[in-house]
């Protein structure tokens, strides 16, 4: 089984290292790790594990209807169904969901 | 009579004329109730970086408590990620006749994680949870996302489903029996696109349905562009009771984007009730005439301006109820930040009687004293005594949107508020006394959302 190293960056600046099989979600893999990303639906409809991915490559194990084409373009992932295809560095944690959709009429 | 057994902390009522729960009929509700002494509301982490699961909390709403205003339990969900909403009682009035059946089982949906949670609250201080049904039952009737919950008189109980099992459209309804297993799919699959809530008035064989969007759209957040596609909704169904299929569609237009909390007056008799346009700020009266229903807008909340916003303010009317008495009406303007209160003696007349303001973009932000916490958040979900006479509410609509629109509420948590009310004069003045803070949640600051009642309220209860 290939695995990568996954660095995951929260915004006040904490980094964990784990290791994420290919056929593994980064979300799992947080999970069995005991590191508390936010999730909700854990299928790909809510983007509540949302993450955005800064360097390498991720697949998304089904197709992740909660984001947008230009999201996706952007770099934000679903972790619940993303699987890594290379070693890769993430930005995590709850204030990426927000970050990704503009509030209206401010 | 209930056959809960009286204990010390169980809250029991004898009822004339009914062997089940509840109550015979409203005006028996106002007059043989008890002032409420605790509360259930739905306390919330998803989707923020507190790594514990969501919770129903048991609030002591008893001014005679050494605990008032406090959290005095929690029931933590066995799952993170469950985002708890709305929920509701595995029986109501509409069961009062029978005998077998009590209000005992609270039904607690995870909007986004599609799991059901049925909790024991035999012991009302100290509920417990007493069984799940895991999202992926629910993916096998190819639906997801579950919303109102309301109890039907035989004992069953019906669920709005927002989505497919893919978060997508169409959503539908979902029926368990009455030991809290899935019966099936409610209506043929197809008859309605979206669905939100729904309110059912057995006498007249006819439910009303509402449109939220798909989970996939209104799940990430709030995108004017998905507006501007057409991807919420703005239209009511109108649903034959009896044989579960939808007799008459009403779009409400422009006016009714988005239209959340449906409300039928408490009679039985009565063929009038409202609904609340989240996005274009209106409460549309519906009723039947000539053998049809119809919607007609009744209340316009005007947008206004504010410094920081480049587009005027809409007043974003999220929960409305109505009294037990059917003469009051009341709802929350979450982004304005005032709760208005009007009279509708004459249904298709709203007279507004009074209004309150506590936090929102125009609201005092410290409303029950310069030092008491802020508050951040407009009114939002809102519950009434039996008795009219207290009007309580709190203050996270949805973890996406609660963080576009009052980011800081994610620091700070939500509070719990509440307004005496005088039904004489049609006035409210807010309780600076009462405020229950979630801010302060043993995990860190916690949402919180809807609030009912052990023994019966003004957002669940139908009459036969
Ligand atoms: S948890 Fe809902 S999209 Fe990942």
């Amino acid at each position: 089984m290939t695995t990568h190293d996954i660095v995951l960056e929260w915004q006040d600046g904490q980094t964990e290292h784990i290791s994420v099989d290919e056929d593994e979600t980064v979300l799992e893999a947080t999970r069995a790790n005991d590191l508390g990303l936010p999730f909700g639906c854990l299928t790909g409809a809510c983007a509540t594990c949302a993450g955005r991915l800064t360097v390498g490559d991720l697949t998304h194990q089904r197709p992740p209807r909660a984001l947008k084409d230009y999201q996706q373009q952007q770099g934000y992932a679903l972790l619940c169904i993303a699987e890594p295809r290379s070693d890769c560095h993430i930005e995590v944690g709850a204030r990426i969901q927000a970050e990704m959709i503009v509030t209206p009429w401010k | 009579m209930s056959d809960i057994e009286p204990t010390a902390d169980t809250e029991v009522h004898h009822h004339a004329q009914t062997e089940g729960p509840g109550y015979a009929t409203p005006q028996a509700a106002i007059e043989e109730s008890d002032p409420e002494r605790l509360a259930y509301v739905m306390g919330l982490y998803v989707g923020t970086d507190v790594d514990a699961p969501d919770f129903l909390s048991v609030v002591d709403v008893d001014p005679e408590s050494e605990t008032y205003t406090e959290v005095i339990d929690r029931v933590e969900m066995p799952n993170r990620g469950d985002e708890l909403h709305h929920f509701g009682w595995n029986a109501c009035s509409s069961s009062c006749h029978i005998d077998e059946l009590e209000r005992r089982h609270l039904i607690i949906p995870g909007q986004r994680s599609s799991r059901i949670h049925v909790v024991d609250t035999k012991n009302r201080r100290d509920p417990q949870i007493e069984t799940v049904i895991e999202p992926e039952e629910l993916f096998e009737y190819d639906l997801s996302a579950p919303h109102t919950v309301h109890c039907i008189p035989d004992g069953e109980i019906l669920i709005s489903m927002l989505g497919d099992a893919n978060g997508e459209l169409p959503g539908g309804f979902l029926e368990l029996n009455d030991d809290f297993e899935i019966e099936g799919r409610w209506d043929p699959p197809g008859e309605i696109e979206m669905n939100y809530d729904f309110w059912y008035q057995p006498r007249h064989n006819v439910m009303v349905s509402s449109e939220w969007a798909a989970p996939t759209t209104y799940y990430p957040g709030f995108d004017l562009e998905d507006v501007e596609n057409g991807m919420y909704g703005q239209r009511l169904h109108v649903w034959d009771w009896a044989e579960g299929n939808v007799e008459q569609t009403i779009d409400l237009g422009e006016d009714g984007l988005i239209p959340l909390e449906v409300r039928f007056l408490h009679s039985p008799e009565a063929t009038h009730g409202y609904v609340g346009a989240a996005l274009s700020s209106n409460i549309f009266h519906f009723f039947e005439a000539d053998g049809e229903w119809h919607a007609e807008n009744v209340i316009d909340v005007e947008s206004r301006e504010h410094e920081d916003w480049e587009m005027d303010v809409p007043g974003l009317v999220t929960d409305l109820l109505i009294s037990m008495d059917d003469r009051y009406l009341f709802f929350g303007n979450w982004l304005h930040g005032d709760v208005r209160m009007y009279d509708i003696s004459d249904p298709a007349n709203p007279r507004l009687a009074d209004r309150i303001w506590a936090g929102g973009y125009f609201g005092d932000s410290h409303p029950t004293g310069a030092d008491d916490r802020e508050v951040v958040g407009g009114p939002q979900m809102l519950q009434l005594s039996l008795d009219g006479e207290r009007l309580y509410w709190t203050t996270s609509l949805f973890s996406s949107w609660d963080n576009q629109f009052y980011p800081k509420e994610a620091e700070k948590g939500s509070v719990m508020l509440k307004a005496d009310v005088n039904p004489r004069n049609g006035t409210m003045e807010l309780d600076e006394d009462f405020l229950v803070d979630f801010g302060d949640s043993p995990h860190g600051p916690a949402r919180a959302h809807e609030i009912r009642w052990p023994d019966g309220d003004c957002t669940s209860d139908v009459w036969q």
